[in-house]
């Protein structure tokens, strides 16, 4: 049985909802912040296996397509990061849940 | 290919897994890394050499170093034990996302094709090729891109170390020590 | 006589494969590690002798014998070495975080092992020929900083910590001026390949001409060192291969006379010495690197092919050891001030100018744009660097000294 789409696909699939699952269940910032890269990542493998799986893969589908959705998330991992760190400075604490300055 | 596909999405669903249970968050990050890795060698697998690099160099080079600095700065190292580790609602949130995946990807999935791969004679994928796409049609993404750096560079110096107005009316004190005759 | 090593072993390995035509599979097998064992364990034996160069040349620079009891001029020193190192007692912290303070060392290994795979050894002698083998080779010595970081944080340490967190800042800082330089080539020679980098670093027109005399400088004068925005690159290059190496004089994060060893501190026996072969093994695979982009490979004017390699190889290495030998040590933020405000923007600079140089040579010949890239490129790069320098002096230094006497 040789490798076909729905392989990856699916793989694809479980890794998106494993980070989805620890975004929505972590108590901690930056554990939310890694599964969001692994979202991204996940999204990433489906780009380049339609790619690899087209009839006439030319290189400006798939790797182009990665290679910006890579700088952009790089670009807001560092952001991310850094609005942790200035959450960090102001509240002390990296539990999301204790921070509720909005809720009345 | 067959072992080599099933070896390595072994390994990325156990550093996905991992790094959504482990309590310590550097352990956490760790796994991650290997997750990267194997989503690296998923795309050497698929022929995609430069993106494969490219992965490694800026998540696992990068971003993962970003992530490991953050937590320096951020948390109490070595850990506080009764730290709770999941929150409140985490029932909800994991049926909420089987829903998701059984009821929504799943049949999404099985309604595409099952196509195999072309013949290794047709596909001829080079850096070279995507360079020169980079270059001639697709120049202006390559410039919002730059922009977008920058800005993100930017931001987050100014987000980390918190820069406002009232600093930089601040006198920077003279650096130098007291010699006598200067 | 050019290629004439290359060729023998490309046959050597073809007539080993013929004994396994009728086992495809096996003969795949036989066909790896025919590509990856004789690289791996020549470059274990050069990281032997390579030890005792380093301790020999450093000690007659520093005016003493060096090693010269274990045999003549001490060349069984490495085997002295190796036999202390495994029967050392191996000491874990307690409270360390044993997993990784296990794997550290090896993951310091692995990233040097694969390095050395992608270097051209000469005409066909190419471990992993893939199509972006340079921009690979950046990303796989990358991963030395998450070796070096585990180090630090898995020894449960705050000196430790603090001299891997040095570390790391100091390797991630000086990947920037390193790939910057390397861009410089990879934008002329047109290609990610390293056989190609290597290719077109030989004057073509010249060494396809019988005339013999055509032919030996063909082979020399086509290297990037010999450009302006090589020579220049080339520089950059190397001190940045010096700071990710962590060697001398960027070595503050293992010094020898540092109260702590860094991230090293908790390590002994035979995990400090998978350490230093990681190391010594990650300096040969950044030198290698070196000679493919700057100094053309495996081109040379007679015996063309691997002899030249290993000779370019060892000379830089040899650098190496005479610059540990003769300069000091900077200090940590001299470190990061000489990355990020000296060593980026001539980097950036010295792009500009290889495009300069490639256009003006494309319109008027490599003669007139020697002229011009060396005089009016290579001066502004001087100049770039000398206003960089002045501006980044402290106004410590940039006032006139005072001398007072003793009355």
């Amino acid at each position: 049985m040789g490798l076909t789409l729905h392989h990856f696909l699916i793989l694809s699939a479980i890794l998106f909802s494993i980070g989805l699952v620890g975004a929505l269940t972590r108590r901690h910032i930056i554990i939310m912040l890694i599964c969001l890269e692994i979202m991204l990542n996940s999204a990433n493998l489906n780009l380049i296996a339609f790619w690899h799986f087209s009839p006439n893969p030319l290189p400006l589908h798939g790797p182009l397509f990665t290679l910006f959705a890579i700088a952009i998330a790089a670009t807001e991992a560092a952001l991310g990061l850094a609005l942790v760190l200035a959450i960090f400075r102001h509240y002390k604490t990296i539990d999301p849940e204790s921070i509720q300055d909005l809720k009345e | 290919m067959n072992i080599a596909f099933y070896l390595l999405a072994l390994v990325a669903v156990l550093g996905a897994g991992l790094a959504i249970t482990l309590r310590n968050v550097v352990h956490a990050v760790f796994s991650v890394l290997l997750f990267f890795s194997a989503l690296a060698g998923l795309f050497l697998l698929m022929l995609a050499e430069f993106i494969a690099a490219v992965q490694v160099l800026v998540y696992i080079g990068s971003v993962g170093i970003l992530m490991l600095f953050a937590i320096m700065l951020t948390t109490n190292v070595m850990g506080d034990p009764n730290r709770p580790v999941r929150s409140r609602g985490w029932v909800w949130g994991g049926l909420a996302v089987i829903a998701l995946l059984a009821g929504v990807l799943l049949p999404l999935i099985s309604r595409t094709g099952g196509q195999t791969p072309t013949p290794l004679s047709d596909f001829n994928p080079s850096v070279k090729q995507l360079g020169m796409v980079l270059m001639d049609p697709y120049f202006a993404s390559v410039g919002v891109i730059a922009l977008l750096l920058t800005a993100g560079l930017i931001g987050a110096v100014v987000a980390a170390t918190g820069a406002s107005e009232a600093d930089q009316k601040k006198t920077v004190p003279a650096n130098r020590p007291n010699y006598p005759n200067t | 006589m050019n290629n004439f090593f290359d060729l023998k072993l490309v046959e050597l390995g073809r007539w080993i494969e013929a004994f396994f035509a009728d086992f495809p599979s096996l003969k795949l097998v036989v066909h790896l590690l025919l590509c990856t064992l004789p690289l791996a364990l020549s470059f274990m034996g050069a990281f032997a002798f390579t030890t005792w160069l380093e301790r020999k040349g450093l000690a007659r620079i520093q005016n003493r014998p060096g090693p010269n009891r274990v045999g003549i001029f001490g060349l069984l020193q490495p085997i002295a070495d190796g036999i202390k190192m495994l029967i050392k007692e191996d000491i874990v912290p307690e409270r360390s975080d044993k997993l990784f303070h296990f794997l550290a060392p090896i993951m310091l290994m692995i990233p040097a092992l694969i390095g050395v795979g992608f270097l051209p050894l000469g005409d066909g002698l190419h471990a992993l020929p893939l199509d972006s083998a340079i921009i690979f080779f950046f990303a796989i010595s990358s991963l030395n900083t998450i070796a070096v970081f585990m180090a630090g944080w898995s020894s449960r340490n705050k000196y430790s910590l603090l001299g891997g967190m040095r570390a790391v800042a100091q390797m991630i800082s000086y990947e920037i001026p390193l790939v910057l330089s390397a861009v410089a080539v990879i934008m002329i020679a047109g290609s990610l390949n390293a056989q190609e980098v290597v290719a077109s670093q030989q004057i073509s027109s010249w060494v396809g001409s019988g005339n013999i005399l055509q032919e030996f400088f063909g082979r020399i004068l086509g290297w990037n060192v010999f450009k302006p925005w090589g020579f220049a690159g080339f520089i950059f290059f190397f001190v940045a291969a010096l700071a990710e190496a962590n060697r001398s004089p960027f070595d503050l994060p293992e010094a020898d006379s540092e109260i702590i060893a860094g991230h090293l501190t908790e390590y002994s026996g035979f995990k400090y010495a998978i350490f230093f072969m990681g190391e010594y093994i990650s300096a040969f695979a950044i030198a290698g690197i070196g000679v493919t982009l700057f100094l053309g490979g495996w081109n040379g004017p007679v015996f063309s092919g691997l002899p030249w390699f290993v000779l370019k190889l060892f000379s830089l290495f040899a650098v190496m050891i005479w610059i540990r030998g003769t300069l000091p040590r900077l200090r940590v933020d001299q470190l990061m001030g000489y990355a990020w405000k000296f060593l980026f923007p001539l980097a950036i600079l010295n792009i500009f100018l290889a495009g300069f140089y490639h256009f003006i040579e494309r319109q008027w010949g490599t003669a007139i744009a020697m002229l011009a890239g060396w005089i009016l490129g290579f001066g502004a790069l001087q100049l770039a660097a000398t206003a960089l320098s002045r501006l980044n002096q402290s106004p410590i230094m940039r006032s006139k000294r005072v001398y007072q006497l003793v009355e």
